[in-house]
């Protein structure tokens, strides 16, 4: 009996297939995996840095402080270089851009996203980032007018111009875009969850002691049943 | 362990002002159970330990948490931002928040998984209907819990999931747009609504609780059922809740922290389904997402609404798929309980299972053609199932069920 209820329930889930499959179909090409770390301390300062010198002339990251630059290990750097930054800036103050909302309507008609929830915010997360700051054209022959064509945007056209505008096309430039993109998305990737590396350090003993746990319950259980006749 | 305690004088004291003694005799030591249980029978236990869970971390959470839906920075509001204040400055808010918000999806997977067995197994039948309902009642009190809840943070899944299921009651004739102002606080959702929802959102829990001791209470009453559906009446084939049930619920709650801490610690968003992705991006009345779909544990009703053409007979359709789970145990009319003694109910119980997943698939992905017609094939299959049950014994050849277990 069994099995006929497993044979029905299969041709039930393959008349629903062909709604499965077409339900896949996503809009955009596939997005370009981005080589991050977030335990890798360089790679989020690096990221840090083009997010500071690069975005920050658009974006903020409202939700992360000049102080947590310093707090948080996976960045940690020194009260001068925060200092630095922050200018006249409280320390607890958050990463926000000096490009106003009003100002960025007028230029570039829309205003740009805060970037501390970005990650989690887009589906693909920094893959989705990282894709973006590489899949701008620049087409010479005119076909694409402006910077501002970029295929993984939905819609393809962005009100961002291309922040690495300045990058050429040449082999050693590439590299460069590649490499600031990656930083940026692993920083951004980072932001967006401050706590993770040490959740998921926690969450190794948590779990260790309770595979632990259940199997010491697994054992007394037994004992407890033993005397239990079927 | 429990013998040492109850030998002490502090017991005693205790004892003769409350009858605690008793108690504990009547409902753990002495409470007969079926030895037969199988292990689909500890997930009522597991349903409970979430229950508390979810309300220990909500407490913390309501410490933090302020419902206001008033503009801060960059198209945030105060409510968005003290979800990102609990995640990043409160200390251990990260775990707190993960755990409430995993602890909603995990409540869901082990509720259903109870009321499966439930059916499965014809847990709902004679002398066990009124315990039946009153589940009910819980199941569409953590429907409504759960739905509140997800207004809380604010992001725009929150606000246009809240949107489109307010409209919902819009659609019920004469009293539809009164009572969807009432649940909204006003024409539109917004700030109002948010304060109501959060007051809600907390009551709501309290009622599960109190309900959940008369669901306890009833099943204390006609004892729990078993795998094989059949009455055990002599003392042989019943054991003792304590310490047998006791140390086995014990070891499914360390099977289940394990994986719910897994999770919690590992995989919080579960890919989009625990937390959508679309809540990371603040509220936003003027931006409709491309595709609003509520969290998986109401998508197969959401499928349900989705598939009629009429508004309003989509809301009845899925008001009618819950509640004609009141009335399973009037419509199921065969003698005999369990599944593995019905060979069609239980080829029929199987189907009704992937039914329902794939109903949840459906309201879960954006609208196609074909999925439409999946969602309404499987519509037509979640009512036939109950529609059915009435006339099965006709048909149906039952097989012997054994003498005891
Ligand atoms: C010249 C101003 C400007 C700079 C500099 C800039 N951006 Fe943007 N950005 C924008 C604007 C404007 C938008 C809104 C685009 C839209 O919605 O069409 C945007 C949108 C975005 C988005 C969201 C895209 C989406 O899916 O909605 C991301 C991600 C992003 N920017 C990342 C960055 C990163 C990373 C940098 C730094 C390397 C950066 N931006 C630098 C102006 C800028």
């Amino acid at each position: 009996m069994k099995k006929y209820s497993l044979i029905a329930a299969g041709m039930f889930l393959a008349l629903a297939m062909p709604g499965f499959a077409s339900a896949n179909e996503e809009h955009g090409p596939a997005l370009k995996h981005a080589e991050i770390d977030l335990t890798d301390q360089e790679q989020i300062r690096r990221g840090l840095t083009v997010f500071t010198d690069v975005c920050m002339g658009c974006h903020s990251a409202k939700y992360v402080t000049y102080k947590g630059l310093m707090d948080y290990p996976e960045i940690g750097i020194t009260r001068e270089q925060v200092d630095e930054l922050r200018g006249s800036n409280p320390l607890t103050a958050g990463l926000i851009t000096e490009l106003t909302p009003e100002d960025a309507k007028v230029s570039y008609g829309k205003v740009p996203p805060d970037l501390s929830l970005i990650v989690n915010g887009r589906r693909g997360g920094a893959s989705y980032v990282y894709s973006l700051m590489t899949g701008f054209e620049h087409d010479d022959s005119g076909k694409v007018p402006d910077g501002n064509f970029n295929e993984y945007f939905p819609g393809k056209r962005i009100a961002m111009p291309d922040p690495f505008s300045w990058l050429g096309h040449d082999e050693a430039d590439t590299k460069q875009l590649e490499q600031d993109a990656a930083d940026v998305a692993a920083f951004l990737a980072f932001i967006s969850d401050p706590h993770q590396n040490e959740r998921q350090a926690i969450g190794k003993w948590v779990v260790g002691f309770l595979i632990l746990l259940t199997l010491v319950l697994w054992r007394l259980k037994v004992e407890v049943w033993k005397d239990v006749k079927h | 362990m429990l013998d040492t305690i109850m030998q002490t004088k502090l017991f005693a004291w205790v004892d003769r002002r409350t009858g605690a003694a008793d108690i504990i005799k009547s409902q753990l030591t002495e409470y007969p159970v079926p030895k037969n249980l199988n292990y689909m029978w500890n997930f009522g236990s597991l349903a409970l330990l979430v229950l508390v869970l979810q309300i220990v971390t909500g407490i913390f959470l309501a410490m933090y948490y302020k419902p206001s839906a008033a503009l801060t920075y960059g198209g945030y509001t105060v409510a968005f931002d003290s979800v990102e204040r609990i995640m990043r400055d409160v200390n251990f808010g990260w775990l707190i928040r993960y755990m409430h918000a995993v602890g909603a999806s995990a409540f869901f997977v082990v509720v259903y998984m109870h009321i499966g067995r439930g059916l499965y197994y014809g847990s709902y039948k004679e002398p066990r209907e009124l315990l039946w309902i009153i589940g009910v009642v819980i199941l569409l009190i953590m429907q409504g819990s759960a739905f509140f809840g997800y207004l809380l943070p604010w992001g725009q899944m929150s606000f246009w999931g809240a949107t489109v299921i307010t409209e919902l009651f819009g659609a019920l004739p004469i009293i539809g747009e009164y009572l969807q102002q009432l649940l909204r606080g006003g024409f539109a959702v917004g700030d109002p609504t948010l304060n109501r929802f959060f007051s809600l959102h907390y009551l709501f829990p309290l009622l599960l609780a109190a309900i959940v001791g008369g669901h306890v209470h009833a099943l204390h009453v006609v004892h729990s059922n078993n795998p094989e559906g059949i009455d055990v009446h002599s003392d042989d084939q019943k054991i003792n809740f304590h310490p047998y049930y006791t140390i086995k619920d014990a070891f499914g709650v360390g099977v289940f922290l394990t994986i719910y801490c897994y999770v919690v610690f590992f995989n919080p968003q579960m890919a989009g389904y625990f937390i959508e992705v679309d809540n990371y991006v603040p509220a936003n009345n003027l931006q409709t997402p491309a595709h609003i779909a509520p969290v998986w544990y109401l998508t197969p009703w959401y499928t349900i609404l989705r598939s009629f053409e009429s508004k309003l007979l989509g809301v009845i359709a899925m008001g009618g798929s819950l509640a004609i789970l009141f009335v399973l145990p009037f419509l199921d009319r065969s003698k005999v309980r369990s599944g593995r003694y019905r060979p069609m109910f239980r080829l029929m119980v199987v189907m009704f299972f992937v039914d329902v997943i794939v109903l949840g698939y459906c309201g879960h992905s954006a609208p196609s053609e074909t999925l439409k017609l999946v969602g309404q094939i499987a519509t037509a299959y979640y009512f036939a199932f109950f529609l059915l049950l009435p006339f099965l014994p006709m048909v149906e050849k039952t097989k012997p069920e054994p003498e005891g277990i």
